[in-house]
């Protein structure tokens, strides 16, 4: 079999390697390697790219975070129909006579005043009419129907009694980091 | 009628009244109350009727406004005269597709016993006949709810069989036959969305992963899935819910929100093309997922249009960010899907959501705005007519 310069130059230096370091040296090293592996996510390296700022969005440049009223509001990066806060609800809570769905589309958003991404679930509440008030249509990273997980456009009343879609909340979850 | 019938008694016993009043003696005035002889007749009475239904023309739109505040209803309007030509009777959120004679009107929705709650039933209703009557219902194991996506809904090229996609709870496509009147069976496409008919009886869906789920039956009827390569960036660039394909031919353009087109040959076993960008097509660079990059981009609910015949794309296009693909666009841009060339840039009065273009040889195009309908000249651009109507979720034409 015809072997490529890869191949010889692969076999150099592992023969110059094994002339040079005993078996029982390679071991060790080896072994302090897996030792030290749990402490590198706290040496300073990995705090510092903690702390930096996600990176911004066309959105999230414009958000601002005073007015769950308003279709800018941070959290309502991925929104898709009626804000809550205009129907009786909150940004986190369903007007009375609607029913939050358990299930939602998950999407991430940037807090302008800390510029860290945080985790989003855009719950619907569900069995009263269509509220009809702050409609807002947000698509920043919202992905088509056949990836669900992120759709907006899906009616997300699975799991209540009824699909009659009424308004929609942007509940936090988390840091998306 | 009936009340022009009935003054004309009251007028009458009047007369009658002041003859018998005056002892009949003055026989001037019997003369004076005889009719002239040349008066055309009264209609005096008449049966109502429903207006005869002669099939979706070649320039007829029909589409539905199937939104919670709209509610539903398919409609379809004379392109030409833009006179309504009917109305059928829909649930919110569902999908409609005519039949190859354009004559049978299917339409994929849900309802509950109880308004907003009870039993749900998904079925597939059917309408046809003389007067666009319905003509019974197909019950459905299931359909997903979301709202108006052209391609959670489609008949075979034949007509033979409809598929329905279903997301109840894992997803799926039921395929219908439409001749027999029964569910044949559910594919399960795991992963994967939408419906896009070729051949005799096969489908393709869009995978999660970037990729097609290809369905094809073997002469027992038993399906299997097979997925393709993966030919698109799902994360930073996915091809868009509402991309075209003609099933007669297989011919599809997945479209991505940045505007690169993908050409796939819709098959058993399909065939890739190139993908060629529409923004490179008009001489400029090819949009990009960039955050701060506001150039051209195609947008809208529907904002593709294909013509086969003549090889045409007319795309809704507007100025925006990344991940702005539901903008409604303020240009129909007219590109050649084999040369991959720009044809024209065409304003539109008001931005427009969605599009169409009749299948014909005079073809229209129709651009929908929120409230309004425009037609306008598919080989010129010229605007014609318009008129306001409800705002609508999908549209459909004649030879789709």
């Amino acid at each position: 079999m015809q072997r490529s310069d890869l191949d010889k130059w692969s076999e150099r230096l592992t023969r110059r390697l094994a002339g040079r370091v005993s078996r029982r040296s390679m071991l060790s090293r080896f072994g302090a390697l897996l030792v030290a592996a749990p402490l590198f996510p706290l040496l300073p390296v990995q705090r510092a790219r903690a702390a930096e700022p996600a990176q911004g969005t066309d959105f999230s440049r414009a958000a601002q975070t005073h007015d769950d009223t308003a279709c800018n509001y941070w959290r309502y990066c991925g929104i898709d129909g009626n804000l809550c806060s205009c129907c009786g609800g909150s940004v986190h809570s369903c007007p009375p006579g609607s029913q939050p769905s358990p299930t939602s589309w998950i999407g991430s958003c940037i807090n302008p005043d800390d510029q860290r991404a945080y985790l989003i679930a855009y719950r619907d509440c569900c069995g009263a009419n269509e509220c009809n008030k702050c409609s807002c249509l947000n698509t920043d990273h919202a992905m088509p129907i056949y990836r669900p997980q992120a759709n907006n456009h899906i009616i997300w009343c699975f799991g209540t009694n009824s699909f009659e879609y009424h308004c929609s909340m942007a509940v936090l979850v988390g840091l998306a980091e | 009628m009936k009340r022009i019938a009935y003054r004309t008694g009251i007028a009458a016993g009047a007369a009658l009244v002041l003859l018998v009043g005056a002892g009949l003696a003055m026989p001037a005035w019997g003369a004076a109350l005889t009719p002239p002889t040349h008066t055309p007749p009264v209609l005096q009475s008449e049966m109502a009727g429903v207006t005869a239904f002669n099939g979706l023309t070649a320039h007829d739109l029909s589409y539905s406004a199937m939104d919670g505040l709209e509610g539903g209803g398919v409609r379809i309007i004379n392109g030409d005269t833009l006179q309504d030509v009917a109305t059928v009777y829909s649930s919110q959120y569902a999908n409609f597709a005519w039949a190859p004679d354009d004559r049978t009107l299917y339409i994929s929705e849900t309802y509950w016993t109880l308004g907003n709650r009870g039993k749900r039933e998904d079925v597939l209703s059917i309408y046809g006949g003389p007067t666009l009557a319905n003509e019974g219902e197909i019950a459905l194991p299931g359909r997903l709810i979301s709202d108006p996506k052209t391609h959670t809904f489609a008949l075979s090229p034949d007509g033979h069989y409809g598929y329905v996609y279903s997301f109840q709870p894992a997803p799926a496509v039921s395929v219908i036959d439409l001749h027999a009147r029964k569910v044949l069976t559910s594919v399960e496409v795991p992963g994967c969305g939408l419906v896009f008919p070729f051949g005799k009886r096969g489908f393709a869906s869009l995978c999660a992963d970037g990729s097609l789920a290809v369905a094809d039956v073997d002469p027992q009827g038993h399906y299997t899935v097979r997925r393709t390569k993966r030919f698109f960036d799902v994360m930073h660039d996915p091809v868009m819910d509402e991309s075209v394909a003609d099933e007669h031919s297989g011919r599809a353009l997945f479209i991505t929100y940045d505007g690169w087109v993908h050409p796939v040959h819709l098959a058993d076993n399909p065939r890739f093309g190139k993908p060629w960008s529409i923004e490179e097509a008009a001489g400029m660079s090819p949009a990009t997922s960039h955050v701060g990059q506001i150039t051209w981009r195609p947008g809208g609910q529907v904002p593709f249009a294909y013509e086969p015949s003549r090889h045409r794309l007319f795309v809704l296009m507007h100025e925006g960010p990344a991940w702005s693909f539901e903008k409604p666009g303020r240009q129909i841009w007219v590109l050649d899907t084999r040369t991959h060339r720009l044809l024209d840039r065409w304003a539109v009065p008001e931005s427009a959501y969605l599009v169409a273009v009749t299948q014909d040889t005079h073809p229209l195009l129709f651009a929908l705005s929120h409230q309004w309908l425009w037609v306008m000249n598919a080989e010129s651009g010229a605007v014609g007519r318009a008129t306001q109507i409800v705002a609508p979720g999908l549209v459909r034409v004649r030879g789709e």
